[in-house]
């Protein structure tokens, strides 16, 4: 080892130490408390300054004892403020002997102002002890005999009141009585707590040895630790040594500014959709049932919209108009088709129950929307909405989550052109070469298609569904070209890639958690 | 939608026409025909061959059971559907089915047929019973518009009635139980009475079914006699009865169910069912009855949708063998859905069906080509903005649910009847944890303070999201705003630390604001503003309430500001 590098990186505080031991006949071992002593230093210094030159291999414990050390706990102090339970048990249970009151568990529990297990304990210990009787009818009785533990646990209490003590330190009735007592594992309410101290002592290693005597031959040069404006300004810095420090420690956390990580991937699959030319579009998380389900032809016995599967507003709980000509419109072509070229769903429309409000059960819901605001054509759009379902909570199923979706509008629009998109959607969102289409079913498209997709890590999952509008979805809202739909299971892709096996912990409220989530997208 | 339970074997076998069985097909090969009847394997036992598959198409009943999978990959396999005899020809002395006058006010239609021939498997049975339920349950809106029962057929004699009696009037021993009881105590006592008896509006009189000999055959939609409507294993002869609202759905659910056993062997007969009144399909109506019409579709039509030309014998072929009757014009094809189906709305639906009979791995994407302008809305520019500063002033951002409780949003912010403590309120509530809408930010970031006092000091964090706010001039009786609120905890925090954060934030996203004293429940009288824009209150800032974290047992001191991205646009 190169001594004299190595002691350019002591700290002051290892320096200390090392020549307080080198001062010392070779092969001494001194205690932690001896050592602070003679080395001037704080116990939280020297300790610093141990762990250092033990990883440094320059001090090696030389032997190390266990003490056990006995003091009171919170509860342990009120009692020596007040009294224990045992002691508050036998004064009321002598002042019921004495002036001859039945007295039973309940009437020790309210009299005493006691807890009913700190009761029991007392008296089951008292019982042993003959001080107290259970007589006919669960009254206890004092026989006037004295309590041992009450007497012991008074005296432990006032010897450790002012300072911890050595459990040696004291008799062997004491310290069954403090084992008794002491604060153990589901037993925390005890006044007694046994801490075991660590004792040791240090001596230098060889290369300890060599780097003391160096410095205690060579003085120890003046140092300095920190680079100050001071030194910088009048020159000085020159003639001053700079401690090296030991740079391969690690540095203390810090708490930093950072972004979510599932708000991180999704903010990911933004960009690409405005690079990718689409438009973002904006909802409401109220919104009545006509634009959530009857404007994308869902009819209105579809079992989707039970009471079961979509959340109702209470007040107010229906909208007081739904524009139109879309109302009618849509109303139309539910019951008879209209002039889409549809038979539509041949049942009587419920205007009322298309003005009742919900919570947005689907992204859908923006689209459609859209579709009535005279989009551009050709045009794409996409939102990122916040959308609710009636389902119990469990790992699979949050009550409220984001869904990616859009549309695609354009003369150029068929079955095609709509697997076309979705292999770009493959490729540029899940990085993925290898895409499987498999013929699916929504209410508001034909054909309709279901997309899985090989992410290069993540391995073979289902990334969305899609399918051309149906004519009855497109031509109330006064579109008459063809219109792709849209959507992006991106939740779990963001749980495989975020390492979470649970959909709840997307929105946790655990802080370490989000502070240490790495997303690798 | 539904899924079902089906066995490999029993699969194996209909697709084979049930003999010459091919067991062992792949189960690759196997997901691969699933795709026809858009299917979706959920679970396979291979030690008894139990396939649990879901059906995603809500308008297909026919395809919600073996038979109906393996018909539609038979077909695709053979070419085309081979017809099935009994829709074809009526029966010179078919048996009858009367219907009495009245039913029309209470269940009107009803169908019927017998099946001869196929011995019933155990098997068997429990595709039957299965498919009974999910046509009831899903296609016949939990029994309400079809239900369906089966019965042994050598115990009845012709014709059947279909009638309304008094509640007290017949009595019969139903299904799962061992007495004889009238229909009103049925209602009141057997558990398919109390599920299924709302169904009936008026119960002053109730439908039954009852043969020649006035045997009840069954008290539709609730309950089959014991006696007689009970299929067992073994059993060779069968009587099948479908009754419910609508003429052609329950039409449609028999000729299902006439197809499916007929898949198994079985000899179908129709049944002549006679109305009192004429209905759309008169007042004779023969059933199981293929009642669909053939639909002219454009070649045009369906080569545009599909963006590749195809020509009438490719499109002909395609939906034969996807179980149409197709005749090919010039520039147009005949095409007719066959009996077990009635789900074609429009052209577009035909459409699909060329699609996924060709399968979709025929056609080739082709990227849309029209060029589009991408672009974010001026509110989440403004979102994404602050929180990039946010980020900057050190904060971790956080993501909330926005579906809350008012306890969270209201009673622990001290906000309970005050203006701040309007929230948009759920009518059916499923937990109270998840009751209402959030209308401020704060309590989200609380949530996270709440649970993470032994994460490391100090926390700063940070949520931009959306928030409703109740408003009765909004159409929708509330407005959906986005906002920003912002936290800092530590031992020593104190107001000008997370004013000193507003003032940075607002300084970039240029926005001149002004504070004035607010006395606000969630925060320390004094130590609280209101957040002003050109005039307008846009947030508040404070130290929040000591009251307010003891309520989220929260021993930090806590600092905190809620901004409304939403109306801050367009100000100063």
């Amino acid at each position: 080892m190169d001594i004299s590098a190595l002691i350019d990186s002591l700290h002051p505080l290892e320096i200390k130490v090392l020549t307080t031991l080198g001062l010392r006949p070779s092969e001494t071992a001194l205690g932690s408390e001896q050592l602070a002593g003679a080395a001037e230093l704080e116990a939280s210094q020297l300790s610093m300054a141990v762990e250092w030159l033990l990883a440094k291999s320059l001090i090696t414990v030389q032997t190390e004892t266990v003490t056990p050390i006995v003091s009171l706990t919170k509860i342990g102090e009120e009692y020596h403020q007040t009294t224990s339970p045992i002691e508050r048990v036998l004064e009321v249970a002598r002042e019921a002997t004495s002036t001859g009151k039945r007295l039973t568990i309940p009437d020790l529990q309210s009299q005493g102002g006691l807890d009913p297990s700190d009761v029991s304990k007392a008296v089951g210990r008292l019982k042993k002890e003959g001080v107290v009787l259970i007589i006919q009818g669960g009254c206890i009785e004092t026989t006037g005999r004295p309590s041992p533990t009450a007497e012991a646990l008074r005296t432990l209490l006032g010897d450790m009141h002012d300072s911890p003590k050595e459990l040696k330190s004291f008799t062997e009735a004491h310290r069954q009585i403090i084992e008794d007592f002491a604060v153990k594992r589901g037993n925390a309410k005890e006044p007694f707590r046994v801490d075991e101290r660590v004792a040791r002592s240090f001596m230098l290693s060889p290369d300890g040895a060599g780097a003391a005597a160096q410095l205690l031959t060579q003085g120890v040069a003046e140092e300095v630790s920190q680079l100050t404006p001071d030194l910088l300004k009048d020159g000085s810095w020159r003639q001053t040594r700079l401690r090296k420090y030991t740079i391969s420690l690690r540095p203390p956390r810090i708490g930093t500014g950072k972004k979510h990580p599932y708000r991180e991937f999704l903010d990911t699959v933004k960009t690409k959709l405005v690079s990718m030319g689409f438009q973002e579009m904006r909802g409401a998380l109220v919104e009545t049932e006509f634009w959530d389900m009857d404007a994308l032809f869902m009819p209105q016995f579809h079992p989707a919209r039970d009471i079961h599967d979509v959340y109702f507003i209470k007040e107010p709980s229906h909208t007081t108009a739904v524009d139109e000509p879309f109302l009618s419109r849509v109303a139309k072509v539910h019951e008879n088709g209209a002039e889409t070229g549809s038979t539509g769903w041949g049942y009587s429309f419920d205007v009322h129950r298309a003005k009742r409000l919900v919570l947005r059960s689907q992204g859908t819901a923006v689209s459609a929307r859209t579709l009535a605001a005279s989009p551009q054509i050709p045009g794409k759009y996409f939102s990122i909405a916040r959308c609710f379902r009636y389902d119990q909570v469990d790992a699979t199923h949050a009550t409220d989550f984001f869904q990616v979706e859009g549309i695609v509008l354009g003369e150029d629009i068929n079955f095609r052109t709509l697997l076309g998109l979705l292999n770009l959607f493959a490729r540029e969102v899940a990085q993925a070469k290898e895409v499987k289409f498999l013929p699916a079913y929504f209410p508001f498209t034909e054909p309709s298609v279901e997309m899985h997709v090989r992410h290069p890590r993540l391995g073979w999952m289902e990334l969305g569904g899609a399918g051309l509008f149906r004519s009855e979805v497109t031509l109330p809202l006064g579109v008459t070209v063809p219109v792709i739909a849209w959507g992006l299971g991106l939740d779990r892709m963001a749980m495989v890639a975020l390492g979470i096996h649970d959909i709840r912990e997307l929105f946790t409220d655990n802080l370490e958690l989000i502070r240490t989530t790495r997303g690798l997208f | 939608m539904p899924t079902i339970t089906i066995f490999k074997d029993d699969l194996e076998s209909l697709l084979t026409g049930g003999d010459g069985i091919d067991r062992g097909i792949p189960m690759a090969q196997l997901e691969e025909w699933l795709m026809l009847v858009k299917g979706e394997l959920k679970g396979h036992n291979p030690e008894t061959g139990e396939l649990r598959i879901e059906l995603q198409d809500s308008n297909r009943p026919d395809l919600w059971c073996c038979e109906g999978i393996a018909r539609q990959i038979r077909i695709k396999q053979q070419g085309r559907l081979k017809p099935y005899a009994f829709f074809a020809k009526t029966p010179k002395s078919p048996h009858h089915l009367i219907v009495k006058p009245g039913m029309e006010q209470v269940r009107p239609y009803v169908a019927a047929c017998t099946a001869k021939g196929y011995r019933v498997t155990e098997k068997g049975l429990a595709q039957l019973i299965q498919t009974q339920e999910k046509l009831a349950d899903i296609f016949g809106r939990k029994r309400k518009t079809v239900s369906i029962g089966i019965y042994q057929l050598r115990n009845i004699t012709f014709p059947v009635t279909y009638e309304l009696v008094k509640p007290d009037e017949v009595r019969f021993t139903p299904l799962g139980m061992e007495t004889a009881m009238t229909l009103s105590e049925i209602l009141m006592v057997h558990p398919k009475g109390l599920e299924y008896g709302p169904i009936l509006a008026v119960q002053s009189l109730l439908p039954i079914l009852r043969d020649a000999k006035a045997q009840p055959l069954s008290f539709p939609p609730i309950i089959n006699s014991r006696e007689i409507g009970e299929v067992r294993v073994g059993d060779d002869e069968l009587f099948v009865e479908v009754t419910g609202t609508d003429l052609r759905m329950v039409i449609l659910s028999l000729n299902i169910f006439a197809a499916n056993l007929a898949d198994r062997g079985a000899t179908i007969e129709p049944v002549e069912v006679r109305y009192p009144t004429s209905t759309v399909l008169g007042t004779r109506v023969t059933t199981p009855q293929d009642f669909g019409k053939p639909v002219t579709i454009q070649m045009k039509a369906i080569e545009q949708a599909l963006g590749q030309e195809l020509g009438e014998a490719m499109v002909k072929q395609a939906l034969e063998a996807y179980g149409y009757d197709v005749s090919a014009e010039k520039g147009s094809v005949k095409a007719k859905l066959p009996p077990y189906r009635h789900d074609l709305m429009h052209t577009m639906d035909v459409v699909e069906d060329v699609a996924m009979s060709r399968g979709y791995a025929e056609f080739t994407p082709v990227m849309p080509a029209q060029f589009t302008v991408g672009g974010l809305s001026a509110i989440e520019q403004l979102s994404d903005r602050s929180r990039e500063l946010m980020v900057g002033l050190g904060f971790q951002e956080i993501i909330s649910n926005i579906l809350g409780s008012p306890d969270q949003y209201c009673r622990a912010m001290r906000l309970e009847g005050t203006e701040w403590g309007r929230t948009v309120e759920v009518n059916n509530v499923m937990s109270l944890s998840f009751s209402c809408l959030r209308q401020w930010m704060l309590p989200s970031l609380l949530r996270i303070e709440a649970a993470s006092s032994r994460a490391f000091y100090p926390h700063r964090l940070f949520e931009a999201g959306d928030v409703a706010i109740p408003d009765g001039t909004h159409e929708l009786g509330s407005r959906t705003e986005t906002m920003i609120g912002a936290l800092i905890a530590h031992a020593t925090t104190h107001f000008s630390e997370i004013h000193s954060c507003l003032d940075v934030l607002c300084y970039y996203l240029g926005k001149d604001y002004s504070l004035e004293p607010v006395q606000h429940p969630s925060f320390l009288e004094g130590r609280a503003g209101r957040i002003l824009v050109s005039g307008k209150p846009v947030g508040v800032i404070g130290e929040v309430h000591p009251e307010v974290l003891e309520r989220w047992q929260i021993s930090m001191p806590v600092v905190a500001f809620d901004l409304n991205l939403s109306q801050l646009i367009g100000l100063g």
